[in-house]
């Protein structure tokens, strides 16, 4: 066994080295950062008040204004709006999309392609083709409204309409992602099942309720909570669109923080803000771990 | 790693000689070099500076490789997307940085760097007459446009390039004529010639942009507001006081019912081409922005338009005056070659030359504007808009300086509670009363987290 | 097994496609591609036709608005985006690739809240790196460097590579390494001669993520350049001009920073599909 044991320890050996680099470089541009920004936290840092970077006189400052910061609260509120109607359409129509796409043919295989562009296409790309269709004065969409004599107001200037419209928008960027998962997992039902309830005399509403949906369920919840991880991202819309305007009613969370530390340069407070922002997505990550682990245990 | 590129340096360089040459044979010829000593004293030297794309920029480009001819150093000039621009440069130098040795001070965050002392003092170098000869005359700035760059001892940290005088532009007198209504002189005719106007022939009785905390103060002010207490002594907000929950009231009307859809989210840009194209008929904000339906090309109501006074409040008749300067960051690294830059820039010689060249009359020197050649280009239809021009911008200077709001520091911070809370009582969100109460308390809030005593 | 069933959404059985069928996805496609052909269509017309409405359909294209971004500052921001994507991919991948390998090897605990780790880096709002890169860089010198680009974007390409190759690694089965080791081979020859060649599509299904999150990078560009490293997506957005919404060069743009993804993404695209949907499912 001695033998055995000095190729285990070889590759005790090798895989260290394999993964030493990475956790290395990890840690310095991903580690540090992270610790710097729960320090920063502690102050009340701002740029042009340089001695505040060290100031650790009242560490829990930040944390304490910010139940009390109405900006605060409102760009949680908004933040939870657009993440959970954004997801919860992104996963509707990607399914719809998949099961339309769930066919054998050459043809089919190749258009799949095209349904991903939204997708890969750069955010701020996506966030320009937007600003084009709501501007009223090129968009057809006003135009065809003008048409039929409806008055739609501009949607990014509506109090009522424009977190929907982000909301469209961001659905059209991201529908392709749960489609992609779905149709994969389309592809693993056997065929059996539903041949046999088929002769059995089901229907296809049937067949979709009893036998796909329980076997895609795990996928569309697994892309659902991804969706939801990435959704606390959303910058470029908001950015190009409204600028967290009219008011603060499209004002995400991570957009409030962006403005905080690069527009009043309150570096302190605005890491107070993202740390409850990684706080969040933690959270959500450990579910996704979570229930990753419960099928790979149930399989 | 590889190094930054330069290839759109290149690309230029060709256009640069066919530039140099052009602007040599022409520039020389015609008009008075500036002062500038013969010797190529800063050869070498590469001057970084930076700005929000303007036109004032894209006309001086044309002429800075004479500057470049005379002194030996490279002028990179960096121009971005306004927020684009104040974001990065706000940042830049609130973190002491040295990457630009001169920038364009945007009135919105000038008492900011001013108070913070962020930029260098511009009067040692006014003061020396080695390095600035007596004929360059830092007096001849037009005092309104200069009141931003001074702090509160009265040193110069920045010299302006263009002047903001708000005046009001109205572009369908035809229509006007057409009903019988005048010229209005007082906010209620205001609203009573927008309320006229409206809807006629698909006009728009009003167009304006999504700058709130630009255009609202002059409203506040007019019914006998202001946005601080008593600036610059007392600091504390006066976001909820009757006369400014009025003229939220007043301005958001008006928006609301006689300005095109979307106006909120309007730029500038867009609420100039209303205008331009006669699709809205008054227009209120800086005189660069409403001067072209007299002057420019593109303008369509040239014949229909008249530039005028904006209308008064019932309280004070207060019209906003800003500018936007240069000037050059505490620890930048070429503060003398920057310092040629800026002398050469707004050179009465160059200044003369926008005018003259290019019909660029937005400058800020007093001996430009009060020139013969100066009236003779700006005055049209009657309409003399050098003498409008002048006599907003000196109005701070005559009497109360209302324009002190704009030297406080945290005005940033309160113009920007005071831009959200605008658009709720636009967009019907709130009532004024309890969007300005709850501004209040925003603006207060953040300005002692920002470190201010109140 | 009749083949005629046809028409809407259907189970999970699989047929040939009816006609119906590929009519409505026809449709759907353009449906949803729509505001995508707006922008392009957008991009080859004049400002005046732009204004115009009815939409003429049917126009004479300009490539008047691509000539004339291509003098100024644009030709380099792409280049800025190229060099800053290809380099983080390459770096993310020599350091990720066989970490990953390492990981998927490793019988030890704490491999759960390595893997865990790594997933919250990858999962983090931007804002979390910038404000910290930014006072560091500051201090240092890489602000507006593509240097500086590329460390960040390996920030969250290096974890990716670790998070999507994992999974591949695990499926090649162990046997075939244990065979090699005991006829005395180092583990490095066996990573580098068995095992690297069995996943070659996912590292380059990977390579092709990372370069595609690198590239459509917004935030980090538009915080950490001035002009000297600024990337394609932000030089976009400086068209968004003080004076003058020139929608048609913004259009063209647009379309221009889009393009290398869409060209590499349809080139790859057997490996995009399996590489996004191993990657997540797995995960």
């Amino acid at each position: 066994m001695s033998g055995k044991g000095l190729v285990d320890a070889e590759r005790r050996r090798f895989n260290r080295l394999a993964l030493a680099p990475s956790l290395i470089v990890l840690f310095v541009i991903a580690g540090l950062p992270a610790i710097y920004l729960v320090v920063a936290s502690l102050t009340p840092f701002q740029l042009v008040n340089p001695g505040s970077s060290t100031d650790f006189s009242a560490p829990l400052r930040n944390y304490r204004l910010l139940p009390d910061d109405p900006r605060f609260v409102n760009s949680l509120w908004v933040q939870a709006k657009l993440s959970f109607w954004g997801v919860l359409f992104q996963v509707l129509l990607g399914m719809l999309l998949a099961l339309l796409l769930h066919t054998q043919s050459r043809v089919v295989e190749f258009a799949r392609t095209f349904f991903l562009i939204p997708m890969v296409l750069p955010p701020i790309v996506v966030a320009i083709i937007w600003k084009l269709i709501y501007t009223p004065d090129i968009s057809p969409l006003y135009y065809a409204a003008g048409l039929l004599n409806i008055a739609m107001p501009s949607l990014t200037s509506s109090v009522d309409f424009a977190l929907t419209a982000i909301i469209i928008a961001d659905t059209w960027e991201w529908m392709p992602f749960t489609f992609l998962m779905v149709l994969a997992a389309l592809q693993t039902i056997p065929d059996e099942f539903s041949e046999a309830a088929l002769v059995d005399g089901a229907n296809r509403l049937q067949i979709f309720f009893y036998i796909t949906l329980p076997f895609i369920t795990p996928i569309l919840v697994i892309s659902g909570m991804f969706r939801l991880i990435d959704s606390v991202k959303a910058f470029p819309l908001v950015f190009l669109l409204t600028g967290g305007g009219p008011g603060s009613v499209t004002e995400v969370t991570n957009y409030y923080a962006y403005l905080l530390a690069f527009d009043f340069n309150e570096i302190g407070y605005s890491s107070a803000v993202t740390i409850v922002m990684l706080l969040l997505v933690v959270a959500v990550s450990l579910g996704v771990v979570w229930m990753g682990r419960r099928r790979e245990a149930m399989e | 790693m590889t190094k930054e590129n330069s290839s759109h340096k290149s690309a230029g360089f060709s256009r640069r000689t066919l530039l140099q040459a052009g602007a040599a044979t022409v520039g020389a010829a015609a008009f008075p070099m500036p002062v500038i000593a013969q010797t190529k004293p800063f050869a070498g030297v590469t001057l970084r500076g930076a700005s929000f794309q303007h036109r004032f920029f894209t006309l001086l480009q044309n002429y800075i490789p004479e500057f470049e001819a005379q002194t030996g150093m490279k002028v990179d000039l960096q121009l971005s997307a306004f927020p684009v621009y104040n974001q990065q440069a706000n940042l830049e130098l609130s973190s002491g940085g040295s990457a630009f040795d001169f920038v364009n001070v945007t009135f919105i965050l000038a008492a900011r760097w001013v108070a913070a002392g962020l930029l260098a003092n511009l009067d040692e170098f006014t003061g020396d007459p080695n390095l600035t000869p007596a004929e360059w005359k830092p007096k001849d700035f037009v005092e309104g446009a200069q009141v931003p760059y001074r702090d509160a001892k009265g040193a110069t940290y920045g010299y302006s390039w263009e002047g903001g005088a708000m005046v009001m532009g109205l572009s369908r007198m035809d229509l006007m004529e057409k009903k019988g209504l005048k010229i209005p002189k007082t906010f209620a005719e205001l609203q009573e010639v927008c309320a006229a106007i409206n809807g006629t022939d698909g006009v728009t009785g009003l167009v304006s942009f999504q700058l709130h905390h630009w255009c609202l103060p002059p409203y506040i002010q007019g019914f006998g507001g202001n946005i601080f207490r008593n600036p610059p002594a007392d600091i504390m907000p006066a976001l909820n006081s009757p006369e400014a929950i009025q003229a939220i009231e007043f301005y958001a009307n008006l928006l609301k019912n006689y300005a095109p859809k979307g106006v909120l989210t309007y730029t500038e840009d867009q609420a100039r081409q209303a205008l331009l194209t006669g699709r809205s008929n008054i227009f209120i904000h800086s005189s660069a922005w409403i001067t072209p339906i007299l002057l420019s090309n593109e303008s369509k109501v040239k014949d229909t338009s008249r530039v005028v006074r904006m209308p008064a409040g019932p309280v004070r008749d207060f019209p906003a005056a800003n500018s936007q300067g240069l000037g050059i960051p505490k620890n930048a690294k070429n503060k003398k070659a920057a310092w040629e830059f800026i002398k050469w820039a707004l050179s009465p010689e160059i200044s003369m030359r926008l005018v003259k060249e290019h019909g660029h009359s937005s400058v800020c020197r007093k001996s430009v504007i009060e020139s013969e050649e100066y009236r003779r280009l700006n005055t049209v239809n009657g309409q003399d808009l050098g003498a409008l021009y002048l006599e907003v911008l000196g109005l701070p200077a005559k009497g109360e300086n209302y324009m002190a709001y704009r030297t406080v520091k945290e005005f940033p911070i309160v113009g920007d509670v005071l831009n959200k809370a605008f658009e709720q009582v636009a967009t019907g969100q709130l009532a004024a009363p309890a969007a300005m109460n709850a501004a209040q308390e925003q603006a207060v809030a953040n300005m002692r987290r920002a470190g201010t005593a109140l | 097994m009749s083949g005629g069933m046809s028409g809407g959404i259907s189970g999970p059985i699989r047929r040939s496609a009816s006609v119906r069928r590929l009519v409505a996805i026809g449709v759907t496609l353009i449906t949803l591609l729509s505001p995508f052909l707006w922008l392009l269509q957008m991009s080859f017309k004049s400002n005046d036709l732009i204004l115009q409405f009815p939409p003429p359909l049917i126009f004479t294209p300009t490539l008047q608005n691509y000539a004339s971004l291509w003098q100024g500052a644009f030709p380099a921001s792409f280049l800025n985006s190229l060099m800053s994507a290809s380099f983080s991919t390459a770096l993310a991948l020599i350091l990720g690739v066989p970490a990953a390998y390492a990981l998927s090897r490793w019988a030890g605990r704490g491999k759960h809240a390595l893997s865990f780790a790594i997933l919250v880096t990858r999962m983090a709002p931007p804002i979390a790196f910038t404000i910290p890169f930014f006072l560091f860089y500051r201090w240092i010198g890489l602000l507006d460097t593509v240097t500086g680009l590329v460390l960040v974007y390996t920030s969250f390409n290096l974890p990716l590579v670790i998070w999507m190759m994992q999974p591949f690694f695990e499926t090649v089965p162990s046997s075939l390494e244990e065979a090699a080791l005991v006829d005395g081979a180092s583990t490095r020859i066996v990573f580098l001669e068995i095992v690297l060649p069995m996943v070659t599509p996912g590292i380059a299904a990977t390579a092709i993520l990372c370069f595609l999150y690198a590239w459509n990078d917004f935030f980090f560009a538009l915080i950490l350049t001035r002009s000297n490293a600024r990337t394609a997506p932000v030089a976009v957005v400086n068209f968004m001009n003080y004076e003058g919404w020139e929608w048609g060069k913004i259009a063209a743009g647009g379309s221009l920073v889009m393009a290398p993804v869409l060209i590499f993404s349809l080139a790859v695209r057997r490996y995009l599909v399996s590489g996004l949907t191993a990657g997540a499912v797995k995960g």
